[in-house]
């Protein structure tokens, strides 16, 4: 039974297949086929909606749309317009900044909490989950809300820093910490990339550091020769995820800074300034082209990572 | 066939996460406006504001459901920020709400991509009570596609009590200048050892601004919708908050964070400034939310500047969409909210006085104590001899986004009042009528 499933072509029919493959019997191909669709409609429903738009924004690139008459055909002018557009340069500067220093630290992070919880603690669901929660809940309005009260001028961190003397700097209203803030409430929110890492860690198979401590092998020196190279696949895996996410950041612009990016432009997410663009200056043909440039930035992105994963990235087999 | 290799696990991972992706896609936005049934005229009705505001509102609405028979309004609120941004979708989207609140600075916009209708093509909107001044302030080229939900204007709030103890006397205010009131914040600041600012107004908010210009005898927006202030208008005015603040008067960077826009959670209400600029509609919600005495007073600078700076203005206004199915109830409703007073009775002046003089004659005995002095002020301030105030031009939101910007930059010493006076005048002039 099993055997003939797995032989069934197409995805589908392999993902119907997984639930029922013991014990259940009279099952055709046609009806798992059937019952593998059926589990796939709602995807393709969601694909419907995600299609249309996606063709809809590329015509709007190349027009001047307002959203209340009729696009006029512009050609390239909107992405010639973006070369002189200062505010969309300080959009992708704030946009690279947080991507460049929050990625690295929140994996860094991540992999380092998942490597002591992989050693064996009692009650380890529960820190799984405590470390997980702030990922659930780091894009959503109510955590940046927060962030505002901790981080603000009587919040707890100024408070804490005013035991000892120091007068705390304004995380939030200062154009020059208002998006480190924004960088830390990234990196707390590790959990995610934590999980997949603590996932990838307990498939390391144990016999390789019995092996290698048995040729006297340190601590340090198995990290790095077996570990790193045994996970390096789900490494590269969250990096991915996470560059693509980090680009497209905007909840916690949007809510730290009331809409606006401030201070001072300090927060001014891309998607951010995409979304002023659409919807306060209504310049939506702008705004889409934006959105198509946003795609070829991290199309970009991952191609590079792919090639340089050739260098460093294991595969077991 | 038990475990396989290490490999399968990230495999079974990546699929979660493209189905998770898959999911997340799908959750997209839902909603629509229910279609009106059996004769049954519903009428969609949109503004933004807080719960109080929505309360009366739906009071002042039954009272025209009551009066109206066969019509229903099914309304809609939110903050003015979500507000804005909906707004612009519906219409878009070919949805748009009969009857709805319009921002000043947004009118334009609509008015001029044609999706407002031309109030004053309707008979059922009784305009004759609605002074010329108000309808002014949403007329477009002779047509008229914003109606003033009421008027006010802004003033300055002080908390008597702080400067009470504080031993320092409130100025005439209407006498003082713009150099009085710097005196007596830094004053309240001195006495109060620090733990009080004297000053706590909004540099970024462009009211200020807008009335400063006014009294310069400049305009900030002209009458053909350009941009009138000069360069030097908003270079004192950046200029005049960084010497305040040099002084001690007013709070050091980085001291105001936005976090709400009530009366409860201001800074006044706190108790760490002694003053503000505020809208004087919110003259009741202020005193009721500070604990004190809490005065109103003119702004600085109305008789020792130029002009007067004060205005009447449309504290917001009503519009009806232009592809609204129900035109005739639409401006019943609006008809109803300018000129009705038994609807007024219960909206008082949550949206400022009534446009129509009757209407807020009929009110005045069932103002609390706080909106009668609010309403008195501004009756005061329209008896004096007031310079015109215009639409605002298209490109306005621009504008207030920049001088909102360059507001943060001056006050963390990143950039000068005068360059930042200049960049303002050149980022506006290129977002305005563009």
């Amino acid at each position: 039974m099993s055997v003939l499933t797995k032989q069934a072509p197409g995805a589908a029919a392999a993902l119907a297949a997984q639930p029922g493959g013991q014990g259940r019997r009279g099952h055709s191909r046609r009806t798992n086929q059937r019952s593998g669709y059926l589990f796939l409609l709602p995807w393709f429903i969601g694909m419907l909606f995600t299609i249309i738009p996606f063709f809809a924004s590329l015509y709007l690139a190349f027009t001047d749309y307002n959203l209340f008459t009729e696009p006029n055909f512009v050609g390239f002018a909107n992405f010639q317009a973006m070369f002189e557009d200062p505010r969309l340069l300080q959009s992708l500067k704030v946009t690279f900044i947080y991507t460049f220093v929050s990625v690295p630290i929140s994996l860094a992070v991540a992999l380092l909490i998942a490597l002591i919880l992989n050693r064996g603690l009692s009650g380890l669901p529960i820190y799984r989950s405590v470390y997980y929660l702030p990922s659930l809940l780091g894009g959503s309005v109510a955590i940046v809300m927060l962030w505002r009260y901790i981080f603000g001028n009587n919040g707890i961190v100024n408070g804490f820093l005013g035991l000892f003397g120091v007068q705390g700097p304004a995380w939030v209203t200062d154009p020059e910490f208002a998006l480190s803030t924004l960088i830390v409430l990234n990196v707390w929110t590790f959990g995610s990339p934590m999980v997949i890492f603590l996932a990838g860690l307990r498939q390391v198979p144990s016999m390789y550091y019995e092996a290698a401590s048995i040729d006297g092998a340190s601590r340090w020196r198995q990290f790095c020769n077996i570990t790193l190279p045994l996970i390096s696949p789900i490494i590269f895996f969250n990096l991915i995820m996470q560059l693509i996410g980090s680009f497209r950041t905007f909840t916690q612009g949007y809510v730290m800074s009331g809409g606006t990016g401030g201070p001072a432009d300090s927060t001014l997410f891309y998607n951010l300034y995409l979304y002023q663009k659409g919807f306060t200056e209504f310049e939506m043909g702008y705004a889409s082209a934006m959105a198509w440039l946003l795609l070829m930035i991290i199309a970009i992105f991952t191609a590079i990572n792919f090639i340089a994963s050739k260098f460093w990235v294991f595969y077991d087999n | 066939m038990k475990k396989t290799t290490s490999i399968s696990i990230p495999r079974r991972i990546i699929l979660g996460a493209a189905l998770t992706a898959a999911g997340v896609a799908l959750s997209g936005c839902g909603g629509g406006a229910a279609p009106a049934g059996g004769g049954n005229v519903e009428l969609n009705f949109v503004f933004w504001g807080d719960a109080n505001r929505a309360k009366v509102t739906e009071e002042a609405l039954r009272v025209f459901e009551k009066k109206n028979p066969g019509i229903t309004v099914k309304t809609e609120y939110q903050d003015s920020g979500p507000y804005a941004d909906k707004l612009a979708t519906r219409f878009a989207g070919g949805n748009p709400p009969d009857v709805l609140a319009m921002a000043n600075r947004s009118l334009l916009e609509y008015a001029q991509r044609g999706t407002l209708a031309d109030l004053k093509s309707m008979p059922e909107l009784n305009l004759d009570k609605v002074p010329a001044t108000v309808q002014s302030r949403g007329e477009v080229d002779g047509k008229l596609y914003g109606l003033a939900t009421g008027v006010t204007s802004i003033g300055m709030v002080v908390n008597k009590t702080i400067t009470d103890q504080a031993g320092v006397a409130i100025p005439d205010d209407k006498t003082w200048s713009w150099e009085d009131y710097a005196k007596f914040a830094t004053e309240v600041t001195q006495k109060t050892g620090g733990k009080v600012y004297g000053a706590g107004y909004d540099v970024a908010t462009e009211t200020g601004p807008i009335l400063l210009a006014r009294q310069r005898g400049e305009d900030f927006y002209t009458e053909d919708n350009k941009l009138g202030v000069s360069e030097e208008t908003i270079r004192d005015w950046f200029q005049y908050s960084v010497d305040l603040r040099k002084a001690g008067g007013y709070p050091p960077a980085g001291f105001f964070e936005q976090i709400g826009g009530s009366p409860a959670q201001s800074y006044l209400a706190k108790g760490t400034v002694a003053s503000q600029i505020i809208p004087i509609n919110n003259f009741r919600g202020y005193n009721e939310a500070v604990e004190g005495d809490v005065v109103l007073l003119r702004i600085p600078g109305e008789t020792t500047e130029k002009r007067r700076g004060y205005s009447a203005d449309p504290t917001m206004l009503w519009s009806i969409a232009a592809k609204s199915k129900h035109p005739k109830e639409a401006a019943k409703l609006l008809d109803f909210l300018t000129n009705d007073a038994d609807g007024a009775a219960h909206t008082l002046t949550q949206r400022g006085v009534p446009v129509n003089p009757e209407v807020a004659e009929s009110i005045t005995s069932k103002l609390s104590a706080d909106d009668k002095t609010f309403v008195d002020m501004m009756a005061a301030i329209q008896e004096d001899e007031l310079a015109p105030a215009y639409v605002y031009p298209k490109g306005a939101s621009v504008v207030a986004d920049t001088l909102k910007q360059l507001a943060t930059e001056v006050e963390f010493g990143r950039v000068t009042p005068a360059d930042a006076a200049k960049t303002f005048l050149e980022k506006s002039n290129a977002a305005i009528n563009k």
